[in-house]
């Protein structure tokens, strides 16, 4: 389980995170959403430890991610905002040294899924972004993560790679707890089990996501104007 | 820690950085060498083992330089720092991976007393010493340039911070300045001179001190990257 309790997170006088605070649960598909700027990605860097709450606390299945670090993040699978990876490397290689961390003995069974047998030899600089972008996909799903922080993981990649993204992650939800940011509202009404959305820091909904076509984007630009 | 380990080694082998100038390295030193033995006709490892120091703070920094400042520009650290494993874990491979091509670049220079051993007789355990010294020198330097990539994601900064500061330590330190400085001043600098320390290896003298200097000033530095590596902001 993860928990936020009323977190801050401050950048010298900038308020990144405002008063954050949700639960989510094994099986829950949470979808993050808010427009640039509005604390998305720092809410999930937060959640890996990757930076410490100014004011706050979260715990992920009781644990602190900043003083119990590497037992958060064996279980924890991550795909950072604009995707980063070491160019100079191949596909094989990049994916071998993160399933030998991640003690990931079946990589097969998710360069398979992922469809990036064919890129497989090749050097992820000379990818295209729909490539990289499942290159670190599989990376995050390497050891089975209980937990995974997806920011932005359909981010330049055509509808149907889209398509192969959000099927993937409402089959990967059935034991996990799945959080992915995005801007595409849509998205959330085709995976999305509960809708979070954040402006300026602060959470402006945490809930079921609403029924019917167009009705997530009603109720986001009704909220974030009125933010 | 070997998966990191295996990755960062592989990743420098693939570098132009790390194939050419540990070759540069050996070369050069290989043609100071010869010139020695040809020109003047002096067939001793002393110019060799007086050299190679000067040259080290040069190429340790130019290897090191991307190792953390690079993973901070392109953001592989977030990568990195979100896998379960731990700061010291990650500053010990890339210190290990880079003192691996140290060590592969100082085992290319063993032709100058393979060479010399043909042309005059050799005291074997002084070389062994002497090279153990340029490792433990390496690895001082290594620690502390590498502690200068984890403070600063520039790696062309990381490169020149870590070559000014090893040179002025250096230099400082030598006779060079022996003339210039005041006695209790050069007193000072020559206790802590890398350079005083590795001679004791030159002479083929495992000196204790020498050995603790090493070690701890190694250790510290490790420590001092692991902190930076830890600090959350």
């Amino acid at each position: 389980m993860i928990e936020l309790l009323r977190v801050f997170k401050r950048f010298g006088m900038k308020g990144a995170v405002l008063d954050i605070s949700f639960k989510a649960q094994q099986g829950e598909i949470i979808g993050f959403v808010g427009p640039n700027g509005a604390g998305k990605t720092t809410t999930m860097r937060l959640i890996t430890g990757f930076l410490k709450p100014t004011e706050g606390k979260i715990k992920i299945d009781n644990k602190n991610p900043i003083t119990d670090r590497l037992s958060i993040l064996s279980h924890l699978g991550y795909l950072p905002e604009n995707n980063p990876l070491p160019g100079d490397m191949t596909v094989k290689e990049y994916l071998s040294f993160i399933s030998n961390v991640k003690k990931e003995d079946k990589i097969e069974k998710i360069i398979e899924e992922l469809r990036i047998d064919e890129v497989y030899e090749k050097k992820i600089e000379q990818l295209s972004r729909g490539y990289k972008q499942r290159v670190g996909l599989a990376a995050a799903l390497c050891g089975k993560p209980d937990i995974l922080l997806l920011d932005e993981p359909t981010s330049g990649l055509d509808p149907i790679e889209q398509d192969v993204i959000k099927d993937l992650i409402k089959k990967l939800a059935k034991k996990r707890i799945v959080i992915f940011s995005t801007h595409i509202l849509s998205e959330i009404e085709d995976v999305a089990t509960r809708l979070l959305i954040i402006n300026r820091g602060s959470l402006l909904f945490d809930g079921t996501k609403p029924k019917g076509k167009g009705s997530v984007e009603a109720l986001f630009k009704k909220l974030i104007k009125k933010s | 820690m070997k998966a990191l380990y295996k990755k960062e080694l592989m990743q420098l082998l693939n570098s132009p950085v790390g194939y050419s100038v540990p070759i540069v390295f050996a070369l050069f030193l290989g043609y100071l060498f010869i010139k020695d033995v040809f020109i003047i006709g002096s067939a001793s490892l002393k110019p060799f083992f007086s050299i190679a120091p000067w040259l080290l703070f040069v190429l340790v920094p130019a290897l090191s330089m991307r190792s953390i400042s690079e993973e901070k520009r392109a953001n592989t650290i977030e990568v990195l720092l979100t896998l379960p494993l731990s700061e010291g874990t990650i500053v010990l491979a890339k210190l290990l991976s880079l003192f691996t091509l140290i060590a592969i670049t100082l085992g290319l220079t063993l032709s100058v007393p393979l060479v010399l051993g043909l042309i005059s007789s050799l005291y074997v355990p002084e070389i062994i010493i002497g090279y153990g010294g340029l490792l433990l020198l390496s690895l001082l330097y290594l620690s502390f340039s590498l502690y200068i990539s984890a403070r600063v994601s520039n790696q062309i900064a990381s490169f020149a911070i870590s070559v000014i500061i090893l040179f002025l330590v250096t230099t400082l330190s030598s006779d060079f300045l022996a003339n210039i400085l005041p006695k209790s001043v050069q007193d000072i600098l020559i206790l802590g001179s890398p350079l005083l320390h590795l001679d004791n290896f030159v002479k083929g003298v495992v000196d204790f001190r020498s050995l603790s200097y090493f070690i701890l000033l190694i250790v510290i530095f490790f420590k001092f990257t692991v902190t930076e590596l830890q600090k959350r902001i």
